[in-house]
C-alpha cells in the first residue's frame, strides 16, 4: 500500500515536472471552456424549462435533429466502407484522383458544397429531377450535403485503421489464396469494426452539430435543428434563457449517444510492424470488380458535379466584375486574418492535449488517461460552437470589455472547433514515436522542446496536416462569425451566405471559387513549408 | 526550410495580419440599419450625403441582415456598443426595445408626424409608412384572392411570407392573421402551410423567389409595384386587394443611451423629420413618408391599393403575446 502510494506520487511528480506547459495549456482550453458554459448556465431559468418542454415544436427539432444526424451518418458510412475497400487494394488508374477528390471535399468549406448542390439539384441545375421528387430543401438536401462531407471523412478514418492491418496477416491471406469477400470479413472487418465507433460519433456529432448546412437547404421552420434554434434564439430573440436550456439539450444528446457508442465499442490497439512489404493484389471475381466499380462511380457522382457547377461561371464577365470588386478582398482579407492565428492556436492545444496522452498511453497505471484526454479534445464536439461563442462573449461582456473583442472569441471558437480534426491528424504520429522509443528518451533525459525538435523531421508531415486542417476549417467555418459578424467582420463565407441568401448564385460562384483557391493554396503551402518534401497530402 | 525559420515565418505573418486594422475617423456616426436600406440601390447613400451635408461627420451603415436582427445585436454588444442609432425596427417590436433598457429618449418635435392615431412616443421617431400586401403577377393571374382569407384558403395558390422571427413583413403577416382569425389563428396557418412554397428568412429573399415564378403570391407592400412602374416601367405586378383591411407597418428609429456621439445622433433624428430625409422614402425604400412636407410622389402612388380598412392589434397587445404567437405559428406550421 505505501509503495503503491509512493509510486502514485513520483509518477506524478515527474509527470508534472515533464509537462507542465502541456498540463497549463489543456487546463487554460478547459477552464475557458467551462466558464463559456457556465456564463450560459447563469443565465439561463430552470423555472421556464417545464414551460420549454411542453412546446411540441421541441420535441419536432429534436426528432429532426436526431433523424438527419442518424441517416446521414449511416448512410456516409456505409458507402464509405466499399470505397474504402476497392482504393486499397485496387491501384487503377484514376484512384490518386479519387483521394484527392476526397482530400480536397474534406477541406472544402460547407457553404461552397451547398452552393454546388444548389447549383447542380437546383431548379435550373443540371440534375433538377431528382429534387423535383424528394425536394431539395429539407431532409433531402441537407443528407446530400451531409453525406458529401462525411462519407470521404469515413473513408479516410477506415483507410487509417486499414495501414494498422500487419503486413503478415496480408500474406497469410495470400497463401491461403483468400479471395476479397474472404480477406474483407476475415482481416478487414476485424479492423474496420474497430474504427467504426469513433467515426459514427464523429460524425454523428457533426452532423446533429451542424450549423451552415441546416440554415441554408433546411427551407424554413420544418426542417430545423437545435443548433438554428440556439442561433436563432440568441440572434433573433436575444433569448439566452432559452439558448442555453437549448445548449444543454443538445449536450446533453450528444454525451448520450457518444457514451453508448464508446461503451460498445472494441479498444482500438496500436501494431508496431511499420514495414511496408509489397502487397500482392488479391484475386477478385467478378462481382468484387462490380461492387468496386459501383462503389467508385457512386463516390464521382456524389463528389463531381457539384464542384463542376461551381466553375461554371469562370469565363463569364461578371466573374472579372466580382473579383474587381472591393467586398471580396476585403473579406478575404478577414478571413486570413482569422483563420492565421486560430490555426496556430488549435495546433498548439492540439499537441499540448497529445503529449499528455502519449505520456501516459504506455504506462499500464494510466493508460485509459491517453483516451480520457483525447475526449477532451473531441469534447468540443458536443458544445455547438455558437454556444461556445456565446458563452466566451458574455464573460468578456461581465469583465466589461467590449465588442471588439470578438474578433479574438471568433478566432478562440474557431480553434476549439478544429481541435479534434488536429488531434486526429497528429495523434498517430506521436504514439508511434512514443511507442519506439519512449525508454530511449528517458533514459537520455531528453523530453519537452529538445524532444520535440528531434523528432520533428517525423512528425512534421503530420503538424502540417493538422495546421492545414484547422487553417482551412476557418477559413470555411461559417457559424460563430454569423452570430457576430458586420461588415467589418464579414468573412468570406459569410460573404457567401449573403449572396446565397439573396438569390445571387452566379455572383456566389464567382466568390466560391476565390474562397476555394484560397483554401487549396493554403492546404497545399502549408503542407509544403512545414511538412517539408516528404508531406502526405 | 529549417524548423526555426518554418516557426518564425508563421508566427511573423499571423502577427502582421492581426495588427493589420483599419483607422476610424475622428467623429463618425454609426447607424445600425438592415441590409436593404443601406445597400446601393436604397435609401441609404442619398441619405448620408444629404446628412454629411449638414454635420461636418461621417455617417457611417452597420448593416444587419434583418430589422429583428438589429434589436437584438445592439443587445448582444450591450454597453459596449458602438451603436448611435439603430433604424429599422417596427411598431411591433418598439415594446420589447424599450423593455432592454438601452434606448435614450428623443428631444424631436414629432408633431408634423403623419400616421394614423398620430405620434407620441418618447423613445421612437418615425421614419416611414407602408401597409403588407400580397403582390402578384396580373399578367399570369386574372383572378387575384380579393381577401386575406382567400390567400389562406385557396389551396391552388402558391405562397411565400417571411418568418416572423426574423423579418418584420413576417412578424405583420402574424399579426394580420391574428386580427383576422383571433382563436382560430392556428387552423388558419395550418391551412396556409399546406400551400406555402417556403418561409424565408428576410424580405428581399421571398421577393426574388417570386419574381423568378416560384410562387403566385408573396407578402410585400402595397408600395411595391411602384418599384416596378418607376424603375423598371413594368405594370404587371400589383397587390392584391384585402376585403377585411389591410395591417400597416411604421418602421422607426431610436437612439442609444451609450451612444457615442449623442449630440450627433439627436442631430440625425430631427434630420428624419425634415423633408430632405422624406423625400428619399418614397422611391428610395418603396415607403409612404410619414411626414405631408414632401415633394409630389410619382404619379403611380396615387394609383396604388389604397386601404380601406386599417386593422392594428394594441401594441402592449403585441409585446405581451409576441412570443406566444409566433409559438403557434411554428407549432401550427410544422405538423
Amino acid at each position: 500500500m505505501g509503495d503503491f502510494i509512493v509510486g502514485k506520487r513520483t509518477f506524478l511528480n515527474t509527470f508534472l515536472r515533464s509537462h507542465w506547459p502541456a498540463l497549463g495549456g489543456l487546463l487554460f482550453y478547459l477552464l475557458v471552456g467551462f466558464a463559456a458554459f457556465f456564463s450560459l448556465l447563469l443565465y439561463s431559468s430552470p423555472v421556464e424549462w417545464a414551460g420549454y418542454l411542453q412546446e411540441p415544436y421541441l420535441w419536432r427539432l429534436i426528432r429532426f435533429s436526431f433523424l438527419q444526424a442518424l441517416l446521414s451518418t449511416l448512410i456516409s458510412i456505409a458507402l464509405a466502407i466499399p470505397v474504402a475497400s476497392c482504393l486499397y487494394h485496387r491501384h487503377f488508374w484514376g484512384r490518386r484522383f479519387l483521394l484527392n477528390l476526397f482530400a480536397v471535399s474534406m477541406v472544402v468549406p460547407a457553404i461552397i458544397a451547398i452552393l454546388g448542390i444548389v447549383m447542380v439539384y437546383g431548379s435550373n441545375g443540371v440534375f433538377s429531377g431528382v429534387a423535383d421528387v424528394f425536394g431539395l430543401y429539407g431532409l433531402f438536401g441537407i443528407l446530400l450535403a451531409h453525406v458529401f462531407f462525411n462519407m470521404p471523412l469515413a473513408v479516410r478514418l477506415i483507410l487509417q485503421v486499414y495501414q494498422m492491418i500487419p503486413d503478415a496477416q496480408w500474406r497469410l491471406a495470400n497463401q491461403f489464396g483468400f479471395g476479397r469477400w474472404y480477406a474483407f470479413k476475415i482481416i478487414e472487418w476485424h479492423y474496420i469494426r474497430k474504427a467504426l465507433p469513433g467515426a459514427f460519433v464523429l460524425i454523428f456529432m457533426l452532423c446533429f452539430s451542424s450549423f451552415a448546412v441546416v440554415l441554408s437547404l433546411g427551407g424554413g421552420p420544418k426542417s430545423s435543428t437545435l443548433e438554428v434554434a440556439i442561433y436563432q434564439a440568441l440572434r433573433f430573440d436575444f433569448d439566452i434563457a432559452k439558448a442555453s436550456f437549448l445548449s444543454l439539450l443538445q449536450v446533453c444528446i450528444c454525451s448520450v449517444v457518444a457514451w453508448c457508442v464508446y461503451r460498445y465499442s472494441p479498444v482500438l490497439s496500436q501494431d508496431v510492424s511499420l514495414i511496408e512489404g509489397q502487397r500482392s493484389q488479391f484475386k477478385g471475381g467478378r462481382l468484387s470488380l462490380l461492387i468496386d466499380v459501383l462503389a467508385c462511380l457512386m463516390a464521382l457522382l456524389l463528389m463531381v458535379p457539384p464542384f463542376l457547377a461551381i466553375f461554371t461561371p469562370v469565363f463569364s464577365a461578371l466573374f472579372w466584375t466580382t473579383l474587381l470588386d472591393d467586398a471580396l478582398w476585403h473579406a478575404v482579407m478577414v478571413s486570413l486574418k482569422i483563420a492565421l492565428p486560430s490555426a496556430l492556436l488549435s495546433l498548439l492545444l492540439a499537441v499540448c492535449v497529445v503529449s499528455l496522452a502519449r505520456s501516459s498511453l504506455f504506462s499500464l497505471r494510466y493508460a485509459k488517461w491517453s483516451f480520457r484526454l483525447e475526449q477532451m479534445g473531441n469534447l468540443v464536439l458536443m458544445v455547438p460552437s455558437i454556444v461556445l461563442a456565446t458563452g466566451l462573449f458574455l464573460i468578456l461582456r461581465n469583465l466589461g470589455v467590449g465588442f471588439g473583442y470578438t474578433f479574438w472569441v471568433v478566432v478562440w471558437v474557431n480553434a476549439v472547433m478544429a481541435l479534434p480534426f488536429v488531434i486526429r491528424s497528429i495523434a498517430p504520429v506521436f504514439y508511434q514515436y512514443e511507442k519506439r522509443y519512449q525508454f530511449l528518451y528517458e533514459s537520455l533525459g531528453i523530453k519537452g522542446w529538445q524532444r520535440f525538435k528531434l523528432e520533428w523531421p517525423y512528425t512534421r508531415s503530420g503538424l502540417a496536416q493538422g495546421i492545414a486542417y484547422a487553417l482551412v476549417l476557418s477559413l470555411g467555418d461559417m457559424g460563430v462569425v454569423a452570430l457576430f459578424g458586420s461588415q467589418d467582420l464579414l468573412s468570406l463565407p459569410l460573404y457567401l451566405f449573403q449572396l446565397i441568401g439573396s438569390y445571387r448564385i452566379e455572383q456566389g460562384a464567382c466568390v466560391a471559387i476565390v474562397l476555394l483557391l484560397l483554401c487549396l493554396i493554403c492546404f497545399y503551402l502549408t503542407n509544403r513549408i512545414i511538412g517539408g518534401k516528404i508531406a502526405r497530402i | 526550410m529549417s524548423f526555426k525559420k518554418t516557426l518564425l515565418t508563421a508566427f511573423s505573418a499571423s502577427v502582421m495580419l492581426v495588427t493589420a486594422s483599419s483607422a476610424v475617423a475622428a467623429s463618425t456616426l454609426n447607424v445600425y440599419t438592415y441590409d436593404s436600406f443601406a445597400s446601393d440601390w436604397g435609401p441609404g447613400p442619398k441619405i448620408k450625403t444629404k446628412f454629411e451635408a449638414q454635420c461636418d461627420c461621417t455617417l457611417n451603415y452597420v448593416t444587419l441582415d434583418s430589422s429583428v436582427g438589429i434589436l437584438s445585436r445592439v443587445q448582444l454588444e450591450g454597453l459596449s456598443s458602438s451603436a448611435d442609432v439603430v433604424l429599422g425596427l417596427d411598431l411591433n417590436v418598439m415594446e420589447a426595445a424599450k423593455k432592454t433598457g438601452l434606448l435614450a429618449e428623443h428631444a424631436v418635435d414629432t408633431s408634423n408626424v403623419n400616421v394614423a392615431g398620430g405620434w407620441s412616443d418618447k423613445y421612437f421617431v418615425p421614419f416611414d409608412q407602408g401597409y403588407f400586401a400580397f403582390i402578384y403577377n396580373s399578367e399570369a393571374m386574372a383572378q387575384p384572392p380579393k381577401s386575406l382569407k382567400e390567400v389562406v384558403e385557396n389551396k391552388d395558390l402558391r405562397v411565400i411570407y417571411q418568418d416572423p422571427r426574423t423579418s418584420t413583413p413576417g412578424l405583420g403577416l402574424l399579426l394580420w392573421m391574428k386580427s383576422v382569425y383571433g382563436d382560430s389563428a392556428d387552423q388558419a396557418w395550418e391551412t396556409l402551410a399546406s400551400h406555402t412554397v417556403t418561409v424565408t428568412k428576410g424580405w428581399y429573399d421571398a421577393y426574388s423567389l417570386f419574381l423568378k415564378g416560384e410562387a403566385d403570391v408573396v407578402l410585400s407592400y402595397t408600395t411595391s409595384p411602384a418599384y416596378h412602374v418607376v424603375a423598371e416601367g413594368e405594370t404587371k405586378y400589383k397587390a392584391a386587394p384585402a376585403s377585411e383591411g389591410f395591417y400597416p407597418q411604421v418602421e422607426v428609429a431610436a437612439t442609444l443611451k451609450n451612444a457615442p456621439n449623442k449630440a450627433l445622433a439627436q442631430q440625425f433624428m430631427s434630420f428624419i423629420l425634415t423633408s430632405e430625409f422624406q423625400n428619399t422614402v418614397a422611391t428610395g425604400n418603396w415607403m409612404l413618408p410619414v411626414i405631408d412636407d414632401v415633394n409630389e410622389l410619382p404619379e403611380i402612388f396615387s394609383q396604388l391599393q389604397q386601404p380601406t380598412k386599417v386593422l392594428t392589434l394594441p401594441a402592449n397587445d403585441v409585446a405581451e403575446h409576441r412570443k406566444a404567437w409566433i409559438n403557434e405559428w411554428l407549432n401550427a406550421t410544422t405538423r
